[in-house]
């Protein structure tokens, strides 16, 4: 094969990433991630069965409401532990499988491996969780009628979703880059993604300086509804969204660059795992 | 070594490999040539180790390997050379055998269209055609066997790394998988091959390695090997029409510590000079004047080296 070299890790980029949508996405190991993301679905339909007549005429808490669900449910819970599902199965499922070697014997730098796996699971990741935000925000204003659709489909109702969306893609990325990191380091990766779940939910009651250690510190910066985190919570002034932007792009980079170090000393020795 | 011999060979320099504590090979020093070659030794010797040393599953402790002058460190050079089928019998969950080997291709960089039509030829040079869009999981062992011989070989590579690739095969499966062995090492590739079946590694290696206890034990041509074993008489078989007047001859050389006849016209002569002994024989043939059938030896073969270097210490023949 006499592909020139740029080319060729273009197409194994793109090949893998593929692959690992259609493994995240349509495999059996997947319907956890659907059983995880309908939840919020589920939770804002019960919310609709069960609404008083006098909360459905009022549209105006839908905003606030979604902003709390946003924040204390799909955030910190669905967007974490699915993309905890996805990406610690890149690596850690395969070695489980015991079919990682397939990909191993391929003419293909470990760099390079990493890139794709990691491109097919943000790519997923984001499909799923997209998906799963919007629906869920147009559930909380459905019940409110022809006022509900009206503020949801405004002007600030369209940018305040575009908000909501662009932090589950830019959680999808540093997430996914910690938890497929996660994936090749532990043999059970759930458990310090359980440790780290507690430290983000930990993060309001933290100090200035440790608020930075969290990735969700800078994912809210793009909210575009603050939202009360409780009379303990330690408040600190809101990171500025460029900052945040490049925060979360550095840590993301930096923790993909340690994975495809570490992916480069991996060695198949099943047994072991 | 010249850059030509050693872009043309598979050279383990002083390699060790441990896993934490416990040693998996130990100051390996190989140098293998184009052909056949077949990777002998008991279970847990290191075979397997020796095997994914040379492809860069696993890293040497110590010491530098290079396959046709690639490190195993450079995949993205080493796996264009080289095809490996392991002993793991597992595979991607959900692939057909089409499926499998389409995604192989594809990291190789063939488009679409040439992923397709080297799937099918390997695919149906491994007689699985029928299969191609069959799941798997479904398939039977020797199926799933064939299917990771497809696989390590559909692109074209140099050199073959093959781990008990005749397990799981039917007799007749085994004929054509020696078959297609002895084909494409005679288009000049290297094929490795360990089995524990020693029949098997006799009648297709060019050369053998015989690992135990992660060291090299004996490398190169059976015959040459076999030589070097002094501390076992070299045995030689001959049929003729008058055994018992050979016998008496042979015996009076002074190498030769047995001469037994077998069967009615069979003698099994055991020496410790075969040059000489062959020398001598041919004389006594022209001076008794018997008719010699056949003058084989009778112990160049995988199983009585195996037997000689390894297999009395460990209390058998069979690895």
């Amino acid at each position: 094969m006499t592909t020139p070299s740029n080319l060729l890790q273009r197409r194994q980029a793109v090949t893998l990433a593929r692959h690992e949508i259609r493994r995240s996405l349509f495999s059996r190991r997947s319907l956890a991630v659907y059983v995880l993301v309908t939840m919020p679905l589920a939770l804002m339909l019960l919310r609709a069965l069960f609404m008083p007549g006098s909360l459905r005429a009022d549209a105006t808490h839908a905003t606030t409401e979604f902003a709390e669900v946003f924040h204390f449910f799909l955030l910190r819970f669905v967007v974490f532990f699915a993309n905890a599902m996805i990406f610690v199965r890149l690596f850690r499922g395969e070695i489980l499988e015991k079919s990682l070697h397939y990909t191993l014997l391929a003419p293909l730098r470990r760099t390079v491996l990493v890139v794709g796996k990691y491109l097919g699971g943000v790519l997923s990741a984001s499909l799923v969780l997209v998906i799963t935000t919007t629906m869920t925000y147009v559930l909380v204003y459905l019940p409110h009628g022809s006022a509900g659709l009206q503020l949801m489909l405004s002007g600030s109702g369209i940018a305040n979703l575009v908000s909501y969306l662009l932090i589950v893609v830019l959680a999808c990325f540093a997430y996914g880059a910690l938890f497929m990191l996660a994936g090749l380091f532990f043999k059970n990766p759930m458990v310090p993604a359980i440790v780290f779940l507690g430290w983000e939910t930990l993060t309001p009651f933290l100090p200035t300086f440790l608020k930075v250690l969290s990735f969700v510190h800078y994912l809210v910066s793009f909210a575009p509804i603050p939202v009360n985190l409780g009379a303990f919570a330690l408040l600190a002034q809101p990171v500025p969204r460029w900052i945040a932007f490049f925060a979360l792009a550095v840590s993301s980079g930096l923790l993909v660059f340690a994975a495809s170090r570490v992916a480069r000393r991996l060695e198949v020795t099943y047994s072991a795992d | 070594m010249t850059s030509a011999q050693a872009s043309d060979r598979i050279v383990f320099r002083d390699v060790s490999k441990f896993y934490g504590e416990v040693l998996g090979v130990n100051k390996v020093n190989l140098e293998v040539t184009p052909g056949l070659t077949g990777l002998v030794g008991p279970n847990g010797s290191g075979k397997s180790t020796l095997m994914h040393l040379m492809t860069g599953l696993l890293r040497p402790s110590r010491g530098e390997i290079s396959v046709l002058g690639v490190s195993p460190g450079c995949p993205e050079q080493l796996f264009h050379l080289v095809g490996y089928c392991t002993q793991y019998d597992n595979f991607p969950n959900g692939s057909t055998g089409l499926s499998f080997l389409r995604f192989a291709l594809a990291l190789h960089g063939y488009s679409n269209r040439e992923a397709d039509e080297r799937a099918w030829a390997a695919l149906g040079r491994v007689g699985l055609s029928d299969a191609a869009n069959r799941r798997i999981a479904g398939y039977s062992k020797g199926m799933r066997q064939r299917v990771k011989l497809a696989h390590a070989h559909c692109h074209d590579p140099r050199v073959l790394v093959l781990d008990e690739p005749l397990n799981g095969l039917d007799p007749m499966g085994r004929a054509e998988m020696i078959d297609l062995f002895t084909d494409l090492a005679k288009e000049g590739r290297h094929i490795i091959v360990s089995s524990h079946i020693l029949h098997e590694v006799d009648v297709i290696s060019d050369g053998v390695i015989m690992i135990h206890g992660g060291a090299i034990v004996a490398e190169g041509g059976i015959r040459e090997v076999r030589g070097e074993i002094t501390s076992h008489p070299i045995q030689v078989l001959i049929r003729c029409d008058q055994p018992h007047a050979v016998a008496s001859r042979i015996f009076e050389l002074e190498h030769v510590v047995e001469a037994r006849i077998i069967e009615r016209d069979g003698l099994l002569v055991r020496t410790r000079d075969a040059a000489d002994f062959f020398t001598q024989f041919n004389r006594i043939v022209i001076d008794t004047g018997v008719v010699v059938e056949t003058v084989v030896p009778a112990d160049e073969s995988v199983h009585a080296v195996y037997d000689y270097l390894i297999g009395e210490g460990q209390g058998g023949g069979s690895a």
